[in-house]
């Protein structure tokens, strides 16, 4: 046992050293304010006033659009993993594989490729005019919240297939075999047995789309246009505005929004497949 | 074949396409003689590559990510491993719930673990560079090492351990002649991923490095300015390098999801 806690320590000195510790100096930081550009400690609750007044527009927003991107990601991502688990057969490993190989790499590289794509004279412009469906180019496809969308749930997808498929590889041929035998047909047994059973997987994968679009500001800054996520005004907080204590109130407030959100969503999702 | 499994297949393809055809483009770009990244390629080229090497800041760029991920892995693998044979000694539930709480910081948006670490670097003192930017991405590297690493253990037959412990070698010396060789391509595997992680990190390297560059800032920097193929090059280089390590990972560590 002294041994394993010794082998341990690193591992906890990393942890606790720089995420329990700066998560818990950052939180208290929210309750100072700044004077003259100089972070004072004296506790006020002026900061989460403001976060309750100035921005409440874009606040909304950034919850709305990061559910929609959360959605969108989540439902591809089990079509997806539905599709490696039961209909693949051997071409399952591969899209594995892809999925995990896109995770790891290339995120201001997808951002990028999406303005490239949604612009004017960008591929998916040139191919609607080039196919007849559009004779002028549609501009609203890039600097709105559309590509906003489009591109975070493009990056977001790998995220949610691996857990949800993760969580399906725990569904059995026998499971699937003996809800047909008692006259599941196919939805009955998607609803019955493939969500229910995959529900952990499709919360984790929920989840963390959900929180990792909710911080994003650079996906609106280069595809948003006019529209401003939450992130775009808690950055500058750092840098040119230079007031952290109201950027982390900020910051800690859209976060436990989101959770309270992430898990009415669990709830809901548990209602699902019930008797 | 019945023609809904066709169906579904054909899905299946159309979706691979749509996770794989941004990437595809920036890298079809790169190779454009053109002075835009647009359709249709008039021909092939390696100006933009050409370009990019001559680039004032891409050699300290380069360095410097180079620099970061090596460390990250290297520091991630062994901090990692360790931590993964002090977990497989524990009680499996123990373990899981410990490899769940290391794995939060994966789960907050870089935005905040950027601007936390920031914050907390300024307080404790530390300049910002190289370093606190390793520090940073250790947060988010260590739990895929351990995870990966705590997995291979968890099948690994522990008899043949306490078979060189009986023989009496110390616990280091059967740590170093039984087990290290056996799990060690999944170690290198797992220190690869770190690698891969950290090298395509844009936002808590601009959070923690202070200043100077590394391949995604420059990326940054290009696409806030004028955007030539080059940036496609320079992309295609960071993709080049993840992508290769990642493969790598997979092929030593098998791991599939």
């Amino acid at each position: 046992m002294r041994r394993s806690g010794l082998l341990l320590a690193p591992a906890l000195v990393v942890y606790v050293g720089l995420f329990v510790a700066a998560a818990i100096y950052f939180f208290v930081m929210s309750f100072w304010k700044v004077k003259l550009f100089k972070v004072v400690p004296v506790f006020n609750l002026g900061n989460y006033e403001k976060v309750l007044s100035v921005n409440t527009g874009p606040f909304a927003t950034t919850l709305l659009i990061a559910f929609a991107i959360a959605t969108a990601a989540t439902g591809l991502g089990f079509l997806y993993a539905w599709i490696i688990r039961f209909k693949a057969g051997p071409l399952g490993p591969p899209l594995v594989f892809i999925a995990i190989v896109t995770m790891f790499g290339g995120y201001l590289m997808k951002i990028y490729a999406w303005k490239t794509m949604l612009g004017s004279d960008g591929a998916i412009n040139s191919a609607l005019i080039a196919l007849g469906i559009v004779h002028e180019p549609i501009k609203a496809l890039l600097y709105s919240p559309f590509a906003v969308i489009i591109s975070l749930s493009h990056f977001l997808l790998p995220f949610t297939i691996l857990p949800i498929f993760a969580a399906m590889r725990g569904i059995t041929d026998a499971e699937v075999e003996s809800a047909r035998d008692l006259g599941a047909g196919s939805w009955r047994v998607l609803f019955d047995v493939t969500i229910p059973r995959s529900r952990n997987g499709i919360i984790a994968g929920f989840a963390l789309a959900y929180l990792l679009s909710i911080g994003d500001y650079l996906t609106a800054q280069l595809v948003g246009g006019k529209m401003a996520m939450y992130g775009q005004l808690i950055a500058p907080q750092f840098g040119s505005f230079f007031n952290w204590p109201l950027g982390s109130a900020m910051s800690f407030s859209i976060l436990s929004t989101s959770l309270v959100i992430v898990a009415a969503v669990y709830f809901l999702l548990a209602r699902v497949g019930r008797p | 074949m019945r023609t809904s499994t066709i169906f579904w297949r054909l899905l299946g393809l159309l979706l691979v396409i749509v996770l794989l055809s941004p990437l595809a483009l920036v890298v079809l770009f790169a190779f454009t003689d053109k002075a835009i990244s647009n359709f249709p390629i008039t021909g092939f080229s390696f100006r933009w590559w050409r370009e990019m090497v001559n680039f004032s800041d891409f050699d300290a760029a380069l360095g410097n990510s180079l620099t970061i991920g090596v460390s990250v892995g290297l520091l991630a693998a062994v901090i990692g491993t360790m931590a993964a044979l002090a977990l497989v000694a524990m009680p499996p539930r123990r373990a899981q719930a410990i490899i769940a709480v290391m794995a939060l910081p994966l789960m907050l948006p870089p935005l905040f673990l950027g601007v936390m670490l920031l914050v907390w670097y300024l307080f404790l003192g530390f300049g910002l560079g190289l370093t606190t930017v390793v520090l940073s991405h250790l947060l988010f590297a260590l739990p895929f090492v351990v995870i990966v690493v705590y997995a291979r253990l968890a099948s690994f037959d522990m008899r043949i351990v306490e078979a060189a412990r009986d023989l009496g070698a110390s616990p280091a010396r059967a740590f170093f002649t039984v087990t290290l060789p056996v799990i060690q391509p999944v170690v290198i595997g797992a220190g690869l991923m770190a690698v891969a992680l950290s090298i395509d990190d844009f936002i808590l390297t601009s959070f923690t490095i202070g200043g100077g560059n590394t391949l995604p800032i420059l990326v940054m920097s290009t696409l806030r300015r004028s955007v030539t193929p080059m940036t496609n090059a320079v992309g295609t280089l960071l993709i080049g390098l993840s992508i290769a390590s990642t493969l790598t990972a997979l092929a030593l560590t098998r791991y599939r999801g």
